[in-house]
């Protein structure tokens, strides 16, 4: 099945969304704040939808709204403090403050985890290793590699146990865990003798044979990559520094603080909005 | 260089495998050998298996020659390649090998054929000029950006060879660079082969067991002897050899059903294509198969339906000998778990209840004698896969489920199999075999079924069958 294509940043040197979405997972991550939380989590769940479509999104929630809850309720029992005393479970007393900060956390770690999945969408693997290829060639080629290899192996453990299954002529007791050691050894075996292979064709074209190695570039850096990266991080920095701004003067312990309307959440909101907004701009350039 | 030397001169070639100290040095591979490949030309290296193509050739390659002694002397364009610096060397001879999983090194297309160029530092101008000139001339621009898991089989030694001309090599040389290809994708990739030999130059030789196939692009013929390397002529190869005479299969089949698939439904994901639909297949007990179709037709789908490791999301997969059945996958590697061949052979003795010496009567009988001590690795393809079949056939299935039995196979080791299918018929044994190769089926199967549109679209005696078959049809 393919996946629906990723509009946003399509045109950009990945260093772009790289900037971008690595420093909202950032700022995600350290904004403990219901605010700016509740916008991540808007942003986010906006840019999962625009990027990855509403069955992917429903079938991931499905595990994360539990999580949600689970954070939400355990925090109480692991750190009872707070002043707003709301129950009393035998011993325990539950504060409002301690379930207000299990139920951040949770909405925190969501967001987080949609922020990482729409990320895999834009930031494709060979967009990825782009970005590393001229200070890591080694690393961006091994990771190529593995890239490779990796699917290769599972496709052959597979292929090792259902001919171990078709093979009922040979059948006797099937022990799981025997089956398990015999099918990695049939791997072992068969991966070290292609790898004796494959350094043989990597050194019939070359491989080792000058120091100067130099790098392929599909895309290439221009000036309007650099304008864009340029705005991203002048944005980036101005709203890790308003949220440090809301984040000092917010407490969840011993009590919360009231939420007052700001002009400082505009620039997050827009921030975090950006993708999907993208996004939905380049698909209705199709309609 | 001198502009009228030959491509790839030999002269008193001899080499022997180089051997741990104390241990009597092996014979040699090749005793003063000499040829000779003039420019332009297109050679086919012929010899038996184990006849030392795969060496003569590796030579020519000073990166991926053997250890050993080595004598005389090996040039490439008037250069002496073991005097070449690597990087020269890298670009002047390209080598494409059997396997096209295991010589692509990056995830993807356009990575791949950069990866040689990168190798030997070329800028970044230059580099751009050569993928872009070898996507066009191979017509593979659209699929630059996919993934090496998204290409076929026949792609993927398409790009391996597409990867080695990107830098441009005056002489190129292939080792059975067709053998894991079905027919279709084995003809596109020589007449690829072809075009680069004819419009670009490239010196080409190719090693190989089934010259026939390249007979109308070859230009001259070596095969390697005794040691030695003669030229041959192109006239003896031109004709696929005979497997075998056409037994007349006098055993009377079965009445009972073996295998009954009726209307079976089949994807590998939720999302994916039907890969059968609505597919209907009975085979007679005692009967011999084949399963002839395209690739992705869903041969190795139907063999797993058959053998119950995959069961249809709609109709029926149905199997009388579903506890007595044996299944021999595309590569043997997947049936190899032990160190020795004798070790191997006996993996199923307790569970199956055979002992040592069915193992030694099976391994002389399979004309693996002599081989029990090495490791399975250490043997050709072909005699692994005579192994897989034997280390199979050790536990007396009465159902046989081959995928691809005679791949990669020399003429020797296909008759092998051809003669094993055939006994295995003589015992009663119901057989399954989906394969490309026309030969070997005309020789073992009473009917085939040909897979086409997700389902068996005919079925119909097999002489008869490629008798009156267009494209199968053998002259």
């Amino acid at each position: 099945m393919t996946s629906p294509r990723a509009h946003a940043f399509e045109t950009s040197h990945p260093a772009v969304p790289a900037a971008y979405l690595g420093g909202t997972v950032l700022i995600a991550m350290f904004a403990l704040q219901p605010v700016l939380i509740a916008l991540s989590l808007a942003g986010a769940l906006a840019a999962s939808l625009a990027f990855r479509g509403v069955r992917a999104t429903l079938r991931g929630l499905r595990w994360q709204l539990p999580a949600v809850g689970v954070i939400c309720l355990v925090n109480p029992l692991f750190s009872a403090s707070g002043s707003t005393e709301l129950w009393h479970l035998g011993p325990m007393a539950i504060y409002l403050e301690s379930l207000a900060f299990g139920a951040c956390m949770g909405a925190m770690l969501v967001a987080v985890v949609l922020w990482l999945e729409c990320a895999s969408r834009v930031l494709t693997q060979d967009r990825v290793l782009e970005l590393g290829a001229r200070a890591l060639p080694t690393v961006t080629l091994m990771t190529s590699m593995t890239a490779q290899l990796v699917p290769q192996l599972v496709r052959r453990g597979q292929a090792v146990r259902s001919t171990y299954a078709a093979c009922t002529a040979a059948s006797g007791t099937r022990d799981a865990r025997h089956a398990q050691v015999r099918m990695s050894d049939v791997l072992v075996a068969w991966a070290m003798e292609d790898s004796l292979e494959r350094a043989d064709a990597m050194r019939a074209r070359g491989w080792g044979s000058t120091e100067a190695r130099t790098t392929y570039r599909s895309v290439e850096f221009r000036g309007r990559d650099a304008a864009m990266l340029s705005c991203v991080v002048v944005f980036l920095l101005a709203n890790a520094f308003l949220a440090y701004v809301a984040c000092s003067q917010w407490r969840f312990y011993p009590t919360m603080p009231q939420l007052v309307v700001w002009w400082g959440y505009v620039p997050y909101a827009v921030q975090v909005l950006l993708p999907a907004a993208l996004e939905l701009m380049g698909r209705s350039r199709w309609r | 260089m001198e502009t009228d030397a030959p491509a790839l001169a030999m002269r008193d070639l001899s080499f022997s495998y180089a051997v741990a100290e104390g241990v009597p040095a092996n014979a040699p591979v090749l005793d003063h050998a000499s040829l000779e490949v003039p420019r332009g030309a297109f050679a086919l290296l012929t010899g038996d298996t184990g006849s030392g193509k795969t060496t003569l050739l590796r030579l020519a390659k000073p990166e991926v020659a053997p250890a050993g002694e080595l004598g005389g002397s090996v040039e490439v364009l008037g250069k002496d390649v073991r005097s070449l610096e690597p990087a020269e060397s890298a670009q002047l001879v390209g080598y494409v090998l059997q396997c096209p999983d295991n010589q692509i090194v990056c995830d993807t297309v356009w990575h791949e054929m950069a990866f040689g160029l990168e190798n030997v530092g070329l800028p970044q101008a230059e580099m751009r000029r050569r993928v872009a000139e070898t996507c066009y001339f191979f017509g593979m621009e659209s699929w630059l950006h996919r993934s090496f898991a998204e290409l076929s089989g026949g792609q993927r030694q398409m790009l391996a060879l597409a990867s080695t001309l990107a830098m441009r090599p005056g002489l190129l040389l292939l080792d059975e660079p067709t053998s894991m290809l079905d027919p279709v994708a084995a003809k596109a990739f020589l007449s690829l082969l072809f075009r680069a030999n004819r419009e670009l130059g490239v010196t080409v030789v190719v090693a190989t067991h089934s010259p026939w196939t390249m007979g109308e692009y070859a230009t001259c013929a070596l095969r390697v002897e005794g040691r030695r390397v003669e030229e041959v002529s192109l006239e003896g190869l031109s004709r696929e050899p005979e497997l075998g005479r056409l037994r007349p299969r006098c055993r009377p089949m079965g009445s009972r059903e073996a295998i009954g698939i009726a209307d079976a439904w089949f994807r590998y994901d939720r999302d994916a294509d039907w890969v059968l639909r609505g597919c209907d297949l009975t085979v007679a007990e005692g009967e011999v198969r084949a399963l002839i179709g395209g690739n992705g037709s869903g041969k190795s789908t139907l063999l797993a339906l058959a053998a119950g490791t995959s069961r249809p999301q709609r109709g029926r997969a149905r199997s009388a000998l579903s506890c007595r059945q044996a299944f021999l996958p595309q590569s043997p590697k997947t049936l190899l778990a032990r160190q020795s061949v004798a070790d191997e052979l006996m993996e199923w003795s307790r569970t199956a209840g055979y002992g040592r010496a069915d193992a030694d009567a099976m391994m002389a009988h399979m004309g693996l004698a002599g081989l029990a001590e090495r490791h399975p690795y250490d043997l050709s393809g072909g005699q692994q896969q005579l192994l897989a079949l034997a280390k199979l056939l050790l536990t007396r299935p009465r159902l046989l489920l081959l995928d691809e039995p005679t791949k990669g196979l020399d003429l020797e080791l296909r008759r092998e199999v051809v003669r094993v299918v055939n006994e295995c018929r003589d015992d009663g044994v119901t057989v399954v075999v989906a394969s490309h190769d026309v030969a070997f089926l005309e020789e073992v199967a009473a009917q085939t079924s040909l897979l086409f549109d997700g389902g068996v679209t005919l079925t119909g005696k097999t002489g008869e069958f490629f008798r009156e078959s267009w494209v199968w049809g053998r002259s």
